[in-house]
C-alpha cells in the first residue's frame, strides 16, 4: 500500500485537509453575539475539504484494493506495466532547495552558475561537462544581463 | 464612446520605440514558448512577471497582451508541422494542419492559421474594446451578496468544466481557498494558519504562487515528459517551408467564408468570459460547430483548410473574451488573465468598475496592443520569421529548462528580495507538481487563491448585513440570479450528458 504513490497523495491530501479543519476549530468559536468570526469561513472551508478527500481517498483505495485483486488473480493475458523510477524531479527539487540557501551566501554568479549546471545534468547527462560548464556560465551571464543591466534588480554578491 | 476614443488615441504610444520593443518582444516571446512542446504563453508570462516590477504597469500590461495573443497562434506552428500542439487551445488546428502538411502545403497550413488568428484576434479585441464599459457599468449594480454569488459561480464554473475530474477539481479549488485564508484576517486582527512564522503574517504572496505553480512545477513535469527533443528536431530537418507558400490565395479565404470566420471568432469570444473555459474549449466549440454545420462534414480532419480558421479564430478571440471579466470584476478567465491580474495587484491597481470609469488610461493601451497584435504582429511574423521558428522550437531541452530554472527561482527574489519567497515558490511547486501528476487540475487550485479572500469578504459582510440571514443571497436580485445562472450551468455542464459529434470524435481519433 506505501509503494502506491496515488493512495500516498490522496492520503496526504487527506490529513493536510484534517489537520486545517483542527487548527480552524482552535480559532474560536465561528459565530459570536450574531456575528461571523474569523474561523468561520476556514470552518466550512475546512467541512468542504476533508469531504472532498474522503471521497478521493476512498476512490483511489477501491482502485487499489481491485488492482491488488488482479495481483493475486491474474487476468489471463493481463501485462502488468512496470514503473521506472525516476529520481530526477526530486534532485531538481534538492537542487533548486541548496540554490535558495546559496543565493545569497554564495552570491549570485556562483550559486547560479552551479544550479544551472545541475538543471543541465539532470535533463541531460554527466557527458561533455566542459561544454555544459561553458553553457551554465553564459545562461548566467545573460541572466546577470537581463535582471542587473536591463531591469535595474540588485542581484546579491559573495562580497557583500 | 469614451473609452473607444481612449484606447484609439492610446495606437499613438506605439510609435514610441521604447513601448513598440516591448510589444514586440513580448509577442516573440510569447510566440516562442507557445510554439515549444512543452512551454506555453502562461510559462513565459509567469517568468516575465517578476520583470514588471520595474516596468510601468501601462508598459507591462501591453507587453502582457501581446503575449497573450501571440501564445494563443504560436502553438499552430508545432500542430501543423509536426501534429504536437504547442498550447492546448492548437489541438483542434492540428486535425487538418498536419495532413495538409502531409500533403505538402505546410505553409499553407500556417498561413490559414495565421489569417484564421488574425481575424479572430481582432473581432475579439473590439468586441473587447466595445462591451467592456458597458459591462463595468453593469458592474456597479451588483452589491455585496451579488458578488459573493457571482465569485462563487466563477468557482462553481471552473470546477465543473473539467468534466471526467469534478472532484478532483473542486479539492484543488479548495486548496487554493486554503492557502489564500493564511495571514491575517480581513475583518479583524487576529493571525491565521501561520504557525508562529512572522513571514506568513502577511499572507502568501501571489508571486510565488504563479512562479510555483507554473514554472517550477512545469520544470519538474518535464523530467517526465514523453516528448523527445530528439525526435521533434528530426521531424523538423524534413519540413521544407518557403516563404511565398505561406499567403493563402483570397479564393482559398472566400472559399471558408465570412460566416465561419464570425461565428468561431463570436464563439471564442462568447467561450472566453467563462472562467476557466480557455483557448482549448473555444477552439473545439467552434470546430465542432463547423463541422456540423458543413456540407462535406467527412473532409474535416483530413486537410480541410476550414478547420484551421475555425479553431484559430476561436482560440483567439478567447483572448477578447477572458478579459471581460477580469477587467470588470476581477474574475481571470484563466491562467494567463490570472497572470495580468497579478500585474494590476502588484502595482495597487484593483480590478472592477472603478478601473473601467477612473483609471481608464491604464487599460486602453492594453486593449490597443491586445489589436496591434493580432493584426499586425501575427502575420507579420509569421512571413518573416516562419521559417526560423522551425529551427527555434528544436532547442535542447537540458540547455531550455536550465534557463527557466534560472528565471524561474531569480524570478521569486526580485520581487521582495527576499529568501522566503523563494523558498513558498519551491513549496508551491512541489505541491503544483504532485497535484498536476495525480491529475488534479490546477487552475481551480489558482482561482481559488486569488478569489479567496473577497469571496470570504463579501460572505461574512453579506451576513452581517443581514444579521446572520442566509436567505439574504436568495432574496436579494443580483445574488439570486447568480444562483440561477450557476444552477444553469451546472445543468449542461455536469448533468446533461453532452452531443457526441460522430465526426469531431473520428475527427480527433
Amino acid at each position: 500500500m506505501l509503494s502506491n504513490k496515488g493512495l500516498m497523495f490522496q492520503l496526504f491530501i487527506f490529513i493536510l485537509s484534517v489537520g486545517y479543519l483542527v487548527t480552524a476549530i482552535a480559532l474560536g468559536q465561528p459565530i459570536l453575539e450574531g456575528g461571523l468570526e474569523p474561523s468561520f469561513y476556514p470552518l466550512l472551508l475546512g467541512f468542504f475539504s476533508v469531504l472532498f478527500s474522503s471521497i478521493l481517498l476512498y476512490r483511489e483505495f477501491a482502485l487499489f484494493k481491485s488492482d491488488s485483486s488482479f495481483a493475486v488473480n491474474p487476468i489471463p493475458g493481463r501485462e502488468k506495466l512496470a514503473e521506472k523510477a525516476n529520481y530526477a524531479p526530486l534532485w531538481i527539487m534538492l537542487a533548486i532547495f541548496v540554490y535558495i540557501l546559496a543565493f545569497t551566501t554564495a552570491g549570485y554568479f556562483i550559486s547560479s552558475v552551479l544550479f544551472v549546471f545541475s538543471i543541465i545534468i539532470i535533463f541531460s547527462s554527466s557527458q561533455k561537462i566542459i561544454q555544459k560548464s561553458i553553457i551554465s556560465i553564459v545562461i548566467v551571464s545573460l541572466g546577470y544581463l537581463v535582471f542587473e543591466q536591463m531591469f535595474g534588480i540588485r542581484l546579491p554578491a559573495l562580497w557583500e | 464612446m469614451e473609452f473607444i476614443n481612449l484606447v484609439m488615441s492610446s495606437f499613438s504610444m506605439l510609435f514610441d520605440p521604447f513601448i513598440l520593443a516591448y510589444v514586440v518582444a513580448g509577442f516573440l516571446i510569447g510566440t516562442i514558448f507557445a510554439a515549444i512542446p512543452g512551454l506555453t504563453a502562461t510559462l513565459a508570462l509567469a517568468l516575465l512577471l517578476p520583470l514588471t516590477y520595474s516596468l510601468d504597469v501601462t508598459t507591462a500590461l501591453m507587453a502582457c497582451a501581446s503575449i497573450y495573443m501571440a501564445g494563443m497562434c504560436g502553438g499552430s506552428i508545432t500542430a501543423t508541422t509536426i501534429n504536437i500542439p504547442g498550447a492546448p487551445s492548437s489541438m483542434m488546428t492540428a486535425l487538418d494542419g498536419y495532413p495538409m502538411q502531409q500533403q505538402g502545403k505546410g505553409a499553407l497550413a500556417l498561413g490559414h492559421a495565421a489569417v484564421g488568428s488574425m481575424v479572430g484576434g481582432a473581432l475579439g479585441a473590439l468586441m473587447l474594446i466595445a462591451a467592456a464599459p458597458f459591462v463595468a457599468q453593469a458592474s456597479l449594480l451588483v452589491k455585496t451578496t451579488g458578488k459573493f454569488s457571482l465569485l462563487a459561480f466563477a468557482i462553481v464554473v471552473i470546477v465543473i468544466a473539467q468534466r471526467g475530474k469534478m472532484v478532483k477539481a473542486a479539492m484543488a479549488a479548495c486548496v487554493g481557498l486554503m492557502l489564500s485564508t493564511i495571514g491575517l484576517d480581513a475583518m479583524e486582527p487576529v493571525t491565521r494558519f501561520t504557525f508562529g512564522l512572522a513571514d506568513l503574517t502577511a499572507g502568501i504572496d501571489l508571486m510565488p504562487v504563479i512562479i510555483g505553480t507554473f514554472a517550477i512545477s512545469e520544470i519538474l513535469i518535464q523530467t517526465n515528459s514523453s516528448v523527445d527533443a530528439k525526435k521533434a528536431a528530426e521531424a523538423f530537418s524534413k519540413v521544407r517551408i518557403k516563404r511565398r507558400d505561406f499567403i493563402p490565395p483570397f479564393s482559398a479565404i472566400r472559399d471558408i467564408g465570412v460566416v465561419c470566420y464570425l461565428k468561431s471568432s463570436f464563439i471564442g469570444y462568447f467561450v472566453g468570459t467563462l472562467p476557466g473555459a480557455g483557448g482549448s474549449m473555444g477552439s473545439f466549440l467552434a470546430y465542432a460547430e463547423t463541422v456540423r454545420t458543413s456540407s462535406n462534414p467527412e473532409s474535416f480532419g483530413k486537410g480541410n483548410p476550414k478547420g484551421i480558421a475555425a479553431s484559430e479564430s476561436a482560440n483567439n478571440a478567447v483572448c477578447g473574451g477572458a478579459l471581460v471579466p477580469m477587467l470588470t470584476f476581477g474574475i481571470p478567465g484563466d491562467p494567463i488573465t490570472a497572470i495580468m491580474l497579478g500585474v494590476l495587484v502588484i502595482n495597487g491597481i484593483q480590478p472592477g468598475p472603478q478601473l473601467m470609469s477612473g483609471q481608464a488610461e491604464l487599460i486602453a493601451p492594453m486593449l490597443a496592443s491586445l489589436l496591434f497584435s493580432a493584426v499586425i504582429l501575427i502575420p507579420l511574423t509569421l512571413f518573416l520569421l516562419g521559417p526560423y521558428f522551425i529551427k527555434i522550437v528544436s532547442i535542447r531541452k537540458d540547455i531550455l529548462y536550465g534557463a527557466i530554472a534560472l528565471l524561474a527561482v531569480v524570478g521569486s527574489y526580485v520581487a521582495t528580495y527576499s529568501t522566503f519567497q523563494m523558498v513558498m515558490a519551491l513549496v508551491m511547486g512541489i505541491l503544483a507538481y504532485y497535484l498536476r501528476k495525480n491529475d488534479f487540475p490546477v487552475i481551480t487550485l489558482l482561482l481559488g487563491f486569488i478569489l479567496g479572500p473577497n469571496l470570504e469578504e463579501f460572505l461574512r459582510r453579506s451576513l452581517a448585513l443581514s444579521n446572520g440571514n442566509p436567505l439574504t443571497f436568495f432574496t436579494n436580485l443580483d445574488s439570486l440570479f447568480f444562483i440561477v445562472l450557476t444552477m444553469v450551468f451546472v445543468y449542461f455542464l455536469a448533468i446533461k450528458k453532452p452531443l457526441k459529434s460522430p465526426i469531431v470524435g473520428a475527427a480527433v481519433k
